[in-house]
């Protein structure tokens, strides 16, 4: 905002043309806000009809009042506030894990060929196993719980954070490595002046998938593993024949998946990236 | 100052082999502003690169202030055309980059970048980003990064080239401005007859494959140069002369390649 005001001279309005057409671009954002809501509203009116037409037996089947009133039960009672957090921790020490060793490897990745030989076939082979498929041997090595969760978000994630902070040290701009060059910079202030703040955008984007990998496994490593956590509450439910609990849950984990995506990643990429016009919108 | 002995560069790759530069001999004096003028593909910026210690040589040597030329040095700062500053680095920052590099202490470096964007008329853009500012800036910014290490030799790769042409004129001339109140011994790589002229005491004119020196011209004005005297007039059809000949050749062996195919 402040940057179009800078530009435009001082005390002249812009011409009409112009207004119009933010006019008419304000117009359409609105109009595809409301497509959006819209279809969420009527999601929610097909899930209504298909309850009320019987289709699915009503014990299965919740409506969606019937959710609403379990969402009042798990939040006075505290069951959802446990679940919840208990996910949120393991979610943060699992990605945060992948982080802190991912994009060290990464940037070594990127930034040397030899360790990129010797260590890229192992990371391509191990990369495609699902982090399910890890959660009976963190089972064996850690036993149910938080470690074993944790294990598996970890394991789950890192490779995104190695595979796309590789990538960005090795699209950085040569002229950037040649003014370290011509400058003679130290290796450690070439990684924490350079290649970090370079690869950046990457790194931002490894992070988010990471963080998106490892809240849809988590759910199944509680299922499994745990007994906390919103993969228990959901698949507790099960047990109780609770069908609208488990919806809660879904619901739960939809609503913090995306506040996260949206609200945490795109706030540091306001303070980083797009501060210094490296974000091509 | 600057001492280029018998240079030679090949490219050699499994599908090619380019000689770039040839039997390069070069004398620069203390203080002096040379430009390397030449049409595109006649290794006026490899040879500046070799210079700058960025790439090596195949044959040949190169010394500065007595010294062989192995890699990167701290008597030498480049200017990159694209001017290479650091978008995550505000103006300041990205000025004393090479200061930073060079483990000066914090105060030592505020005080040499204050006084560097006080020169190059930016002291108000200290904390902005790179991406607000106008390409000319964007170079004075990158000028100010070399001068900060206070490098003896200062090379420049075509750093106006990106530029409109009266912003090209005002940066000519803080150059000229600057490099009579610092000193330094300037190694230019230009395209342009007239910013050569307009700025150096000898032009040293280069022909392509092999990149060879075909001529060096001395420009004996006294500066601020006025381009529209019949003096410089007489100079800049020596060059181009120079020049045009050059032209006549490539095109002559462009014809013959044909030829061949």
């Amino acid at each position: 905002m402040a940057k179009s005001t800078s530009q435009a001279p001082l005390g002249i309005a812009p011409p009409i043309g112009v207004e119009a057409a933010r006019k008419s671009l304000q117009r359409e954002g609105a109009r595809e806000k409301l497509l959006g809501i819209g279809t969420i509203i009527l999601f929610v009116l097909i899930w209504a009809a298909i309850y009320a037409s019987k289709i699915l037996p009503g014990w299965a089947f919740p409506s969606p009042w019937q959710v609403i009133v379990a969402f009042n039960e798990i939040v006075t009672n505290g069951t959802l506030l446990k679940n919840t957090l208990a996910s949120i921790e393991r979610q943060f020490t699992g990605v945060i894990l992948a982080a802190v060793v991912g994009v060290p490897v990464g940037l070594l990745l990127g930034a040397n060929s030899t360790a990129r030989a010797a260590l890229l076939p192992i990371c391509r082979l191990l990369y495609p196993i699902p982090g399910i498929a890890w959660i009976p041997l963190a089972i064996l090595w850690f036993g149910v719980g938080f470690t074993s969760t944790v294990f598996v978000i970890f394991f789950s994630g890192i490779w995104y954070v190695i595979f796309n902070t590789m990538a960005g040290v090795q699209t950085l701009p040569a002229q950037h490595l040649d003014v370290a060059r011509v400058y003679m910079t130290p290796r450690w202030l070439f990684a924490r002046r350079i290649l970090i703040p370079g690869a950046l955008p990457f790194i931002i984007t490894g992070l988010r998938l990471s963080y998106g990998v490892g809240w849809r496994v988590i759910i199944g490593a509680e299922m499994i593993s745990s007994i906390v956590g919103l993969g228990f509450l959901i698949d507790d439910a099960r047990w109780q024949l609770r069908p609208d609990i488990m919806v809660c849950g879904m619901i739960t984990i939809a609503l913090i998946g995306w506040v996260s995506e949206t609200l945490f990643f795109d706030w540091v990429e306001r303070l980083t990236v797009e501060r210094w016009g490296m974000k091509t919108n | 100052m600057v001492k280029v002995e018998h240079l030679g560069k090949r490219y050699t790759t499994p599908d090619m082999d380019v000689e770039a530069l040839s039997d390069i001999n070069l004398d620069i004096g203390e203080g002096e502003f040379v430009s390397l003028l030449g049409p595109s593909g006649c290794g006026k910026s490899t040879l500046l690169r070799i210079v700058a210690g960025l790439i090596p040589a195949t044959s040949g040597r190169i010394a500065v202030d007595g010294k062989v030329v192995s890699g990167p040095g701290p008597e030498r700062a480049v200017v990159f055309q694209d001017y290479a500053l650091f978008p995550w680095m505000t103006v300041r920052e990205n000025v004393e980059f090479g200061l930073e590099s060079r483990a000066v202490p914090r105060p030592e470096r505020r005080a040499k970048s204050t006084e560097l964007l006080s020169v190059i008329g930016l002291t108000d853009f200290a904390d902005r980003y790179p991406h607000h500012l106008s390409g000319g800036m964007k170079q004075r910014v990158s000028i100010a990064r070399a001068l900060a290490v206070d490098p003896s030799l200062l090379l420049m790769d075509e750093p106006f080239g990106a530029l409109d042409a009266q912003t090209r004129r005002t940066l000519q001339n803080e150059l000229l401005r600057i490099w009579s109140a610092y000193r330094k011994t300037v190694i230019f790589v230009t395209h342009s007859i007239e910013e050569a002229i307009y700025l150096s005491d000898r032009i040293v004119v280069m022909t392509a494959r092999p990149g060879r020196i075909k001529a060096i011209i001395e420009v004996r004005k006294k500066r601020p140069r006025d381009m529209a005297t019949t003096e410089m007039n007489e100079v800049q059809r020596e060059v181009q002369g120079v020049l045009e000949d050059e032209l006549v050749h490539t095109s002559d062996v462009h014809a013959d390649e044909i030829t061949a195919h």
